[in-house]
């Protein structure tokens, strides 16, 4: 049992399920629709006094205690498989970027500027956009995921294609 | 549930996403590439069985295990759902992370996990500020009908 949930990787078809069972579990239990994206913004809520995030939804407790267990459950995950290790390696982005932590850290930010500025337009992320939003049948959320993976793949094989090898 | 107690969702939710591998950029890039099957399956099984676990609850009449009312409404229409998920797309390729999964990579050890936390936060940030100086009306409305 331990070696099935910590040591081999998850197929597809326990991760989705598993996935899908958390948002249900969380409803069911919390009444709350699972959701990242929400939580930066009630970070902002906390140090701005600014008119956009005096919005109910970023004033709402439990999504920085829900964001909060995120970290918790990564650090168990590889405690759990050995794998924890602390590390500035990410992959073969170590590769396009030369192994210059400065420019990975660059690329890292100037990506996260457009995920944190994009989830707030689109309204989600794909936690709550693509697995919950879909899941309840709403056209923005289905809009939304064809936007990321649209975005997604377009940039992916624009940003190899110019900078890879 | 108080709002203290949602962390064991969070934990849970982390640990889940780190096991599927969906915080591992190289797992992420073979999805962009369209060379593996692997997240596509876990995010469409993902949809599939929240779908049908959020289906079963409305069919017992949207009450949760303490009987209160399931707070959970599809998000509305707006034209931000195009051009934000473009946005976040490019987003995503970059930095092989997406507001979750990050905070999970970050937990995971993977240390500049925290540009891309911060490069979010400054986005969030940002968009918020746009919108506060140019006053327009805040996207998701404060109120909504539910859906039976």
């Amino acid at each position: 049992m331990y070696e099935i949930v910590f040591m081999r990787p998850w197929p597809w078809w326990a991760a989705g399920p598993a996935l899908g069972l958390v948002v249900t579990l969380m409803a069911w239990m919390a009444g709350r629709a699972l959701g990242v994206s929400t939580a930066y913004g009630s970070v902002c809520a906390v140090a701005s006094r600014m008119s956009f995030f005096s919005a109910t939804e970023y004033r709402e407790g439990w999504r920085l205690w829900f964001v909060l267990g995120l970290p918790v459950g990564g650090l168990l995950a590889g405690l759990g498989s050995g794998t924890f290790v602390l590390t500035t390696a990410y992959g073969e982005l170590d590769a396009l970027t030369r192994g210059s932590l400065l420019a990975k850290a660059g690329v890292l930010f100037a990506g996260g500027l457009c995920v944190g500025w994009g989830a707030r337009s689109a309204g989600g992320c794909p936690s709550g956009h693509s697995i919950v939003g879909i899941a309840q049948g709403a056209r923005s959320s289905i809009v939304a995921t064809v936007g990321f993976m649209a975005g997604g793949i377009a940039v992916f094989n624009l940003l190899y294609a110019v900078f890879g090898r | 549930m108080r709002p203290p107690a949602v962390i064991l969702f969070g934990v849970l939710f982390g640990f889940v996403l780190s096991r599927a591998r969906v915080t591992d950029y190289d797992t992420i890039a073979a999805m962009f590439r369209l060379g593996d099957f692997h997240l596509f399956g876990v995010i469409g099984s993902a949809i599939g069985t929240a779908a049908l676990g959020l289906w079963l609850l409305r069919r017992a009449g949207n009450h949760t295990l303490l009987g209160r009312p399931v707070e959970i409404r599809p998000k509305p229409w707006h034209r931000g759902a195009i051009w934000g998920g473009l946005i976040f797309g490019a987003g995503w390729a970059l930095s092989g992370a997406c507001p979750g999964t990050s905070l999970v990579q970050a937990g995971e050890g993977k240390l500049v996990a925290l540009f891309t936390v911060a490069g979010i936060l400054a986005g969030t940030y940002l968009y918020g500020w746009f919108r506060s100086r140019f006053a327009l009306p805040t996207i998701t409305p404060r109120v909504q009908e539910v859906r039976p």
